[in-house]
Order: C-alpha cells, then sequence, then structure tokens
C-alpha cells in the first residue's frame, strides 16, 4: 500500500500542484456558488442584502413560499414535459437517424458529420432561427402544415398558450438531435459484427436481431444518453429566452428559466435560489444514472 | 450416399477482386470436409458463401437438393462456429445455447430441456448460469459448438474454430469436434490454415489458393500424390525439400543441384533427357547412413533433436531437411550419407510446378 502510494508521488510535491489546482478550481468555480446557492435558498434575499453574507435566516419560508405559490405546480408540470418531450423527440429520431447511417451507405460518415452542425450552433442563433420558422404570420413551419392540409388556419406557435411550450420542444429537439446520433452511431460501432451474423444464422430476422442483439448491447449507451439529455434539457435555458421568454402567462415557463426570473427580473435571489436547489436534486439522480450506467459495462 | 452440399462453378467478385474462381464441389452428407490454404486463398469466403453471409456471384449453389444462392442465411438451416465465437455477451450460456430455438418459438420450458441435453454431453451444465466474459477460451469454444449443435442443422461451419486456443487445447478439441462428428453423424465443413488439423480431422481435404480449388481428396491421397509443387508444400510436417535437377542424357537418371553438393539419383521410368524438374522429398523419406554408404553425401549443419525425432538440416543449398526417428549420432559438421528411394520422390515440371 505503501509502495503504491509512493509510486504514484514524484517527492517534488509537482503532483500535488497538479492534482490541486484541478480540485482548486472545481471547488473555486462550482463547490462554492453551489454551496452558496444552497445557502441562499434558507435567507432572506434583496437588492439590499445582496452584498453581504450575514442575512436573516427564515428556514424553509422560502421552500413553504414557492409551493404555495399558484404558478409552481404549472411550471413543474412544464418542466417535466418539456424534459419528456425532448429527450424522447432527441432519442428516438436521433437513434433512427443512427441506424439509418449504420447501414453505410457512400457518403454516410460525411453526412453524419454534417449533422452536428445543429449542436455546435449557439442555442440563441438556433432560437433566432426556430422565432422565423415559427412565425405565426409568414413561418415556414405553418406554410408546410396548411398546404399539406394538416391544419386550417394558422398556428402562432409563440403567443398561443396551448403551443408555445411545443414551440420550444420542438427547437430542442433539432438542437439536441445530432449529439443523440452521434453518440448511439458510437454505441452501434461497439456492437461487434459477428454477432449479427451469429444471429442471422441462429434464424433471427432484421427485427428480431434489433431487439435481441442491438437494443440489449446498447443499454449502457441508451442509459447513458438519456441521463446526458436529462442534464442537457434542464440546462437549456437560451432557447426560452430566444423564443417565448417563458410566455404567455407562464404557458412555457420551465424551472431553470423561472429560477433566472426569479433572481434577475423580479429580484427574489432566495426564491430563485430556492428553485435551483429542487433542480440540483434532480440534476444529481441523472448524474447517479449517468455514472451508474457508464460503469454497468455489459460487453464481454 | 447423398449430396448434402453442393457447389457448381462458383464464382466471387468483390469489385475488381476475384476471390472465387469456378468452384466445382460436391460434400456427401455425413462427412467431415476440411478447406485449407494460406491466407487469402478463398477460404473463409467459400465458408461464408455456404452459409449465407457471402452472396456468390454465379454459379449453384445447394444445399441438402435445394437451391440456395438467394436464400438469406436463416433459412438455409446451416450451423456456424466462428473464429471469435461471436457468443452474446449479454446472455447467459443457457441463453446462448436456446437464442435459435426462442427465436423460432418453441417453449421456454422445452428449450431449456434441450440446453441441458446438449450441455451434459458437452461438458457445459456446472456453466449454464454464467456469462460468456466468465468463461475460459475452452469454454467459450464449447458454447459455441453447443450453440451449433443444439439446432440439429443440416450442416455444421466451423470458421478456425480452433485458433485462439492454445497448442495443448487445440489438440485436445480436434478429437472433440471429431468425436461430436461423428456421433451426430454430421455433415461439417471445417476451414483452417492448419494442415495438420486438416489432416487429423477431415475425411476429405480441400486445398485452396487464389480462389480456386489446387486438389482435393482423402488426407493420405493428397500425402501420398500431390498434383502440383504447392500441394506438395502445403501438406506435410515439416515441409517437403524441393531441389532443382535436370534428367540425364539416358532420361533415367537426375542431377540433383544442391549446390556445392550435385546428387545423382536414377527413377525407374524414362523422362526427356535435358529437361528442368524439381524434386519432392519428404524429410521423413530420407534415410541417414555412414558417408559413403547413400544416394550421396551431405555436410551437416544443424541438427535438432525433439527426443523422439531429430531434425537433421544439411548445409546445401537449397537446404535439405532430414527427419531421423529416435535419438541421433548425427553431430553438425559430420559428413553423411542420405539414402532416398526412388518410389518416394516426388517430381515437378520446373516451369509449372505440375506433378510429372
Amino acid at each position: 500500500m505503501k509502495s503504491l502510494f509512493s509510486s504514484m508521488r514524484d517527492g517534488l510535491g509537482f503532483d500535488i500542484a497538479l492534482v490541486a489546482f484541478a480540485l482548486g478550481f472545481l471547488l473555486l468555480m462550482s463547490g462554492l456558488p453551489l454551496v452558496y446557492n444552497v445557502v441562499m435558498s434558507f435567507q432572506e434575499v434583496d437588492m439590499f442584502s445582496l452584498g453581504t453574507f450575514s442575512r436573516p435566516f427564515v428556514g424553509l419560508r422560502n421552500y413553504i413560499d414557492l409551493f404555495a405559490q399558484p404558478e409552481t405546480y404549472p411550471i413543474l408540470l412544464n418542466t417535466l414535459i418539456f424534459v419528456v418531450g425532448s429527450i424522447a423527440g432527441q432519442f428516438l429520431i436521433g437513434f433512427g437517424l443512427a441506424l439509418f447511417f449504420w447501414v453505410n451507405f457512400p457518403g454516410a460518415s460525411w453526412l453524419r458529420g454534417l449533422f452536428l452542425v445543429s449542436w455546435v450552433m449557439p442555442g440563441l442563433v438556433v432560437g433566432a432561427i426556430w422565432n422565423w420558422i415559427l412565425s405565426g404570420d409568414f413561418g415556414v413551419l405553418n406554410f408546410i402544415l396548411r398546404e399539406t392540409g394538416l391544419i386550417d388556419a394558422n398556428i402562432f406557435w409563440r403567443s398561443d398558450p396551448d403551443y408555445s411550450l411545443y414551440a420550444v420542444i420542438i427547437a430542442n429537439i433539432w438542437l439536441g438531435t445530432s449529439f443523440n446520433m452521434i453518440l448511439l452511431s458510437v454505441g452501434l460501432s461497439g456492437i461487434p459484427g459477428d454477432l449479427y451474423e451469429a444471429a442471422e444464422l441462429d434464424g433471427a430476422n432484421a427485427w428480431q436481431r434489433f431487439w435481441t442483439i442491438t437494443l440489449p448491447m446498447m443499454r449502457s449507451t441508451i442509459g447513458a444518453i438519456i441521463a446526458l439529455g436529462l442534464i442537457f434539457t434542464l440546462q437549456q435555458f437560451d432557447l426560452f429566452a430566444a423564443i417565448t421568454s417563458g410566455g404567455p402567462n407562464n404557458a412555457s415557463n420551465v424551472t431553470q428559466y423561472w429560477a433566472w426570473e426569479l433572481s434577475f427580473r423580479q429580484y427574489d435571489f432566495g426564491k430563485g435560489a430556492t428553485v435551483s436547489v429542487v433542480m440540483i436534486v434532480f440534476v444529481m439522480i441523472a448524474a447517479m444514472v449517468y455514472v451508474r450506467s457508464t460503469r454497468h459495462e455489459v460487453r464481454g | 450416399m447423398t449430396i448434402q452440399i453442393e457447389l457448381r462453378g462458383v464464382n466471387k467478385h468483390y469489385g475488381s477482386f476475384h476471390a472465387l474462381k469456378d468452384i466445382d464441389l460436391s460434400i456427401a452428407e455425413g462427412t467431415f470436409v476440411a478447406l485449407v490454404g494460406p491466407s487469402g486463398c478463398g477460404k473463409s469466403t467459400l465458408l461464408r458463401s455456404l452459409a449465407g453471409l457471402e452472396k456468390i456471384s454465379t454459379g449453384d449453389l445447394k444445399i441438402a437438393g435445394q437451391q440456395m444462392n438467394g436464400v438469406p442465411p436463416r433459412k438455409r438451416d446451416v450451423a456456424m462456429v466462428f473464429q471469435s465465437y461471436a457468443l452474446y455477451p449479454h446472455m447467459t450460456v443457457e441463453e446462448n445455447l436456446t437464442y435459435s430455438l426462442r427465436i423460432r418459438g418453441v417453449a421456454k420450458a422445452q428449450a431449456k430441456k434441450a440446453a441441458a441435453e446438449v450441455a451434459a454431453t458437452t461438458g457445459l451444465s456446472h456453466l449454464l448460469g454464467r456469462y460468456p466474459r466468465e468463461l475460459s477460451g475452452g469454454q467459450r469454444q464449447r458454447v459455441a459448438m453447443s450453440r451449433a449443435i443444439i439446432r440439429h442443422p443440416k450442416a455444421f461451419l466451423f470458421d478456425e474454430p480452433l485458433s485462439n486456443l492454445d497448442a495443448a487445447l487445440r489438440v485436445h478439441m480436434r478429437k472433440e469436434i471429431r468425436a461430436l462428428h461423428d456421433r451426430l453423424h454430421a455433415t461439417s465443413v471445417y476451414v483452417t490454415h492448419d494442415q495438420i488439423e486438416a489432416m487429423t480431422m477431415a475425411d476429405h481435404v480441400v486445398v485452396m489458393r487464389d480462389g480456386i480449388i489446387e486438389q482435393q481428396g482423402k488426407p493420405l491421397d493428397l500425402y501420398d500424390a500431390p498434383v502440383n509443387k504447392f500441394v506438395a508444400g502445403f501438406i506435410g510436417s515439416p515441409a517437403m525439400n524441393f531441389i532443382p535437377a535436370m534428367v540425364g542424357d539416358d532420361g533415367k537418371t537426375l542431377a540433383l543441384d544442391l549446390g556445392t553438393v550435385r546428387g545423382i539419383l536414377t527413377v525407374d521410368r524414362t523422362l526427356q533427357p535435358g529437361r528442368k524438374i524439381t524434386v519432392g522429398i519428404r524429410p521423413e523419406h530420407i534415410g541417414i547412413a555412414e558417408a559413403g554408404q547413400g544416394s550421396f553425401d551431405v555436410p551437416v549443419a544443424v541438427v535438432e533433436s525433439t527426443g523422439f525425432t531429430a531434425f537433421i538440416t544439411a548445409a546445401t543449398t537449397p537446404e535439405l531437411i532430414v527427419v531421423e526417428t529416435g535419438r541421433s549420432t548425427v553431430r553438425p559438421g559430420d559428413m553423411v550419407g542420405v539414402r532416398i528411394s526412388s518410389d518416394q520422390l516426388h517430381l515437378f515440371d520446373d516451369a509449372t510446378g505440375v506433378r510429372v
């Protein structure tokens, strides 16, 4: 044990310095704000007490107030719809595309690379583009839906409370699909080809091969990608800022946007921190699923 | 005996590469056929074509009398044992064995019973609950074979199944596979690059090179009468000695060119005087005698003894290798006589390599 430890040391303290730098960075940039946020959720914070750390401690007051507000549950429900809708859309379309490019026709890898363009674009830019597409009067989406006869009258995607949340979900699916596709493509290419040959000789048709070989072999990849998707969708802020600003009347508001609104629009920093803490709990659960699924490898 | 697998004029092209060239092959029911040849000779392509994993470009392929050219692998009813075993890593041994049955909709209890029966014959009963990653190489090999056996297929296809095992296990599994074949009265096609495996296991050996069948027949027929220099050099271990020679003026003597050594051998037939010939002599067909007592004398370069046999390499160009049974008294540097009987000579045309 001692020799193992000494084998990891260089005797000069340089190793300690390297570790300390990384740890220090993490603590300063992530750990401290996180803890500070949690502390703030138990304090009464306003514009005047923002500059000091010794603010009145209010216990669970912020939490109790928060869940007494009429908009809280609709916003939580919106968040759930946003997360489930976005992940489902991103994953299913991404998986479909990954399987499509897996066939490896000429130009497949080139085309697959092009798909990443949507993912590298900043959320605000994507939001601006979708504002044009979703526009009620002259948007391309309405035009297509109308011309194909799916709708009779224009949908005002961004200002109709029934549609505004789905407008953001559509944009978010577009934004995240290619990332899902790339990770799933990597997972697919990791499945040995001879398994499919063996299954084919064992009598399995394409459908059976998908269910008995592809899906089980992709288990850890799928677990990881859904956990990552949960983390990414809970971080999605830009699209809300660009497309609906959470409106109309909170119809498309979600917790991450609301936390910002409470803190920096209504200057109720304590409430904003409280919403963030609620989100931290969910993200932590997702992170645990992610770590577990990447550790659990079934390949033998 | 009925023909189980029949190939007529089979060709396979990959773009401009001609992988199989006019293959004709008939495999009778119950025979064990080995496809053998150096890497890239087309033996694996041929096997994969039988399985349906490769589509043949032209020609006829029949299994149990049925035309199989366009039939997908899952409808051919053949089982394959892969070099990598290709076990399903996310399934237990039992699930691996019953996969084909479950796909066909066999009842769970019945599939379990079948798996237990097969596992009992292949010594896997205590491993049914394990995952492939928890098994040794030999055990994985057995699972791969059991997965094929459980289906009672029309033919077993083996793609170099023993190449990932260590030498001792390989020798053991050789016998086991052959015993299994006999017990199941199966039809087996076995691809290997190891001619020893082909010789020891098969009823019928097919030697391939560059997409063509060089020779096929019973193992010992190939050993005794190789049709060309390639087959002669490929079958047998250590490999046959090849010595350039010229036919003497009388047409009955051969002048061997061994660099510094010149040997004269007489043959019991008449050849065209002056013709260039490659003489093949198997190392085990050369006897060692006192200097001056044999056909001609050679200097000894190296003596390697394995205990039971000794490999004696003569300092000639090309090298002449002799296998002597028992303990050899020959030492490096000695001059020894070599005894070569003319009926054990293989004569090949110098230019074409075809047997004379």
